[in-house]
């Protein structure tokens, strides 16, 4: 039956019905095969789905992103990476992974990064020489330390199917995401030196400081949402809600870039692409609930524990099938319906879930950048006006930094755990 | 969508479940000895489904199954159950209800607990027919200081209900009552987001909230004797054979003497272990709590109007 | 009937945005309150039901701008009538799930209707069920509206030939 299943949810994808209608019709004629299941459980569950707190975070970091990105901070913080890294050969493709960090501090996804910093960078970089694969694939590329340096809405989610700490998982993503960030930049410093991109001029102190101060407002947002949860001030759903009202705050009264009348639209944009993803969601904790009825978690921790011994390879095994399922599916349904399923053998294998959850979170942003489903990829090929396999040839090169930072995640957490515990040891 | 489902070669399925993922629960012990019997009994007639915590660990979500259908068995607290419309249960989650656990005893087994199944069986149109009572352990106080009279309260930021008897009583004495979701709690006592929580021992030692700074102290205030409901969706039930009823109705008797058990066996285990991990237990003088909770107590009973009930609950205090 | 749909769309999405308003508004109250020492208990249980409808409207309105991510591949290979019989295809699939989410939510909206918030005893969860049948009857409407247009299509391509 579950093969079938399989099958219809592939034709169903195939034809072009949309995903989040696949998963939830799937998840009705599986629950109608079940005899003794009334389909009625699949409208229940597709409430109980939504019913969790932590979830508000989702529309909450989305609206930051948009304030941000109406408020034109963006903009502020590409100016100031450029000032700092744009004297290195290859500055626009560098300030375009740094701003990416830094937006990264403030935005709990990474869609809306791809979006405001694309938009600006992709058409300066063609102008000033730099090919078409370079500028889309380090946009799309660097975004996804979005969700990987904190805040992340994945991260949210995972600790609320967890009960893993959501301030250990934050700390716990700021390195692997610095060394990604790291990386990308002297991926490109190969590729500038080879192809001789060009060079800004170098800044003065005084202009630098200047630029600083101009950013300084939007920089403080991840000291005060990483701060307040972490000493306990709000919650990770609240931090979210503080930072859309200080993002808002500051582009209104500082930067003076938003006005009310931008509110509607952005109130609009935040309603649409949550209620896009969140709706995918819904569908998948009815699928969810379908797999629980078959007992999947604990059919998949005999199978592990008969056939797989070691955990090295569980963790293999975790990765690649977090990349094959990133390539068709958001990072949260694919949580929702996979990490309750690979829990229980995790925590039999010895693993902590906050690593368990880095883990799983760097695979799926992977996701993000490969297609046919890659949000960011899809963003950044459509900014550049280029076609999707083009981009994600040139994105190659950068998921392959990624790789790496993720195996140092898995086999050397200490690494990634060396910020947690030094700030908070209490949370291990 | 009223009868248990027939498989293929003719067997029935029951869908039982409660909302905790440890397999070493009291819940797990109880229905695992209700499946065993119900198989044993129907010779394999009639198989049990035990879902620990997978078709849901909320429990408004297993009641809402178990409503529609989608759970034949479940396990819930009075306070989810108040959910459904029915607030009569809720009687048995108000503080310093009973003296002692045999007092607890002689009221779910006797004619209260009838009476309380009879309410909850009109009020929920037969949608929910009550098996049995379990219980989840005896409800103290743990804190960053230990509590010998109701004025160690006073000012103490405690992690529990914050709406109903249950905080009217703590607020009463004078503590602060705080919304903390448990999975954040550990964290609350040991950063001193919150004081003092409650909780039975099996609880709160397997979370090591004993081991935190502000939960290093026990008091045994014993301010509730738990109850548990154990239900069976009623319409289900009775389109079974009188033999497959009697059946049922023996494993659930089974699994209620089973529960029970192990709950007091925890109870006794995991407060040695907090003990042995360094946690300080002291023994309270319940009286001053008590009495402050008589006229609360009252107040409630005629709020969701079972004055007679709570009348017949302090007499049986009396044996 | 185009007016209709408008219509319609630009009341859901102002539903929406009243909801996704609430729910930030409540947990806005919620921090300031904590702070000063005050509980308010049904914050969390507000902003809970006012996410699920802001939600469920918005994927409504999704819908109707046909937003929800899908494969186009297969209809970017196939051209004219077979491409606008795929897409009518695909659009009854949609609206057999709807019919479907919409009765069984209609039957969930039965059941537990008078079930209570468990912070304020006055309200009942069927204000919040009902999202569930409201969200899928409207997607059918839109959905039927694109059928519609699809069909439209059809003919002025028979004619054509
Ligand atoms: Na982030
Ligand atoms: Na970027």
């Amino acid at each position: 039956m579950g093969f079938l299943l399989l099958i219809l949810f592939l034709v169903l994808m195939f034809i072009g019905v949309p995903i989040a209608f696949v998963i939830g019709i799937v998840a009705l004629i599986g629950i109608l095969t079940i005899p003794y299941t009334p389909e009625a459980t699949v409208a229940m569950t597709m409430v109980n789905g939504l019913d969790s707190f932590v979830l508000i975070a989702v529309p909450l970091f989305i609206l930051a992103a948009n304030l941000m990105n109406s408020g034109k901070i963006s903009e502020k913080l590409i100016d100031f990476a450029l000032a700092i890294v744009g004297p290195i050969r290859g500055g626009l493709a560098h300030a375009n992974v740094l701003v990416s960090m830094m937006f990264a501090g403030v935005s709990g996804a990474s869609q809306a990064d791809t979006a405001g910093v694309g938009k600006i960078l992709i058409p300066s970089m063609e102008r000033k020489g730099y090919d078409k694969e370079t500028s889309v694939g380090v946009t799309a590329a660097s975004s996804t330390v979005g969700v990987i340096i904190p805040p992340s809405i994945p991260m949210i989610i995972f600790a609320g199917l967890t009960n893993a700490s959501v301030g250990a998982l934050f700390l716990g993503g700021i390195i692997p995401g610095i060394l990604i960030g790291l990386g990308m930049m002297i991926l490109i410093y190969v590729i500038a030196v080879k192809r001789n991109y060009p060079k800004d001029k170098r800044v003065e102190m005084k202009k630098l400081f200047t630029l600083f101060l101009d950013a300084f407002p939007a920089l403080l947002t991840p000291v005060i949402i990483i701060g307040g949860i972490i000493s306990g001030f709000f919650t990770a759903t609240e931090a979210a809600a503080v930072a859309s009202i200080y993002t808002a705050i500051v582009c209104m009264f500082y930067y003076k870039t938003l006005k009310m009348k931008d509110f509607p639209k952005i109130l609009f944009d935040t309603l649409a692409l949550s209620s896009l993803s969140l709706f995918a969601l819904a569908a998948a904790s009815a699928l969810g609930e379908l797999m629980s009825y078959y007992q999947l978690g604990a059919t998949a921790q005999a199978f592990f524990e008969n056939n797989i011994g070691s955990q090295w390879l569980f963790i293999l095994i975790i990765i690649a099938f977090f990349l094959f399922v990133g390539t068709f599916m958001d990072a949260i349904p694919a949580m929702i319906l996979f990490v309750p399923i690979i829990l229980p053998t995790a925590l039999e294998f010895g693993m902590d879930p906050v690593h368990l959850g880095l883990i799983v979170i760097m695979t799926l942003a992977i996701g993000l950048i490969t297609p046919p489903y890659g949000l960011c990829l899809l963003l950044a090929a459509k900014i550049g006006n280029m076609s999707i396999e083009r981009s994600f040839v040139a994105v190659v090169p950068y998921i392959a930094i990624v790789l790496i930072v993720l195996l140092f995640v898995a086999f050397l957490p200490d690494m990634a755990f060396y910020i947690p515990e030094l700030i908070s040891p209490s949370l291990f | 969508n009223d009868e248990l489902e027939e498989e293929e070669d003719g067997t029935l399925k029951i869908i039982a479940a409660h909302n905790q993922t440890s397999p070493d629960n009291p819940y797990q012990a109880g229905l695992l000895k209700f499946k065993e019997v119900v198989e044993e009994e129907s010779d394999g007639a009639i198989e049990v489904e035990v879902h620990a915590g997978t078709i849901g660990t909320e429990e408004d979500e297993l009641v809402e199954k178990l409503q529609l259908g989608a759970a034949d068995v479940v396990v819930v607290s009075p306070g989810f159950m108040t959910q459904t419309g029915i607030r009569e249960v809720d009687l048995f989650s108000a503080p310093y209800l009973f003296n002692d656990y045999e007092h607890w005893l002689r009221t779910v087994d006797g004619e209260v607990g009838e009476e309380m199944a009879q309410i909850i069986n009109e009020k929920s149109d037969n949608s929910f027919k009550l098996l049995g009572y379990w219980s989840a352990g005896t409800r103290h106080y743990y804190g960053k200081q230990p509590v010998e009279s109701t004025e160690d309260m006073r000012g103490l930021s405690f992690r529990t209900q914050t709406s109903g008897v249950v905080s009217d009583f703590w607020t009463e004495v004078g503590a602060i009552p705080s919304g903390i979701s448990w999975g954040e709690l550990y964290q609350g006592l040991q950063q001193d987001v919150v004081d003092s929580s409650e909780n039975a021992y099996p609880f709160f030692v397997q979370q090591s909230h004993h081991t935190t700074p502000n939960g290093q102290y026990i008091s045994e205030t014993a301010h509730d004797y738990t109850t548990r409901f154990l239900l069976i969706n009623g319409e289900r039930f009775d389109n079974l054979d009188e033999n497959q009823q009697q059946i049922v109705s023996e494993a659930a008797e089974a699994s209620v003497e089973t529960e029970r058990e192990v709950t007091l066996e925890q109870d006794e285990e995991y407060k040695q272990q907090a003990i042995e991990e360094g946690a300080e237990v002291n023994e309270v003088n319940r009286e001053p709590f008590i009495e402050i909770a008589q006229p609360i107590l009252d107040d409630f009973a005629e709020e969701i109007e079972v004055e007679e009930m709570l009348e017949k609950i302090r007499a049986l205090a009396e044996e | 009937m185009k007016k209709t749909i408008q219509a319609l769309e630009k009341a859901q999405i102002t539903i929406g945005i009243i909801f996704l308003c609430t729910f930030f508004f409540v947990i806005v109250l919620q921090i300031v309150t904590r702070q000063l020492g005050i509980s308010i208990i049904w914050t969390e249980e507000a902003a809970n039901y006012s996410f699920i409808w802001a939600v469920f409207m918005g994927a409504a309105v999704m819908v109707n701008r046909r937003e929800h991510f899908n494969f186009d591949f297969l209809q970017q290979k196939l051209k004219g009538k077979k491409r606008i019989f795929l897409s009518l295809f695909n659009d009854s699939v949609l609206i057999i799930f709807n019919v479907c989410i919409f009765l069984l939510g209609l039957q969930v909206v039965n059941e537990f209707w008078n079930y209570t918030w468990s912070t304020l005893p006055e309200m009942k969860m069927g204000y919040v069920w009902i999202a569930i049948p409201i969200m899928a009857g409207t997607m059918l409407v839109y959905t039927l509206s694109h059928m519609v247009q699809h069909v439209q299509h059809l003919k002025a391509k028979e004619v054509h030939e």
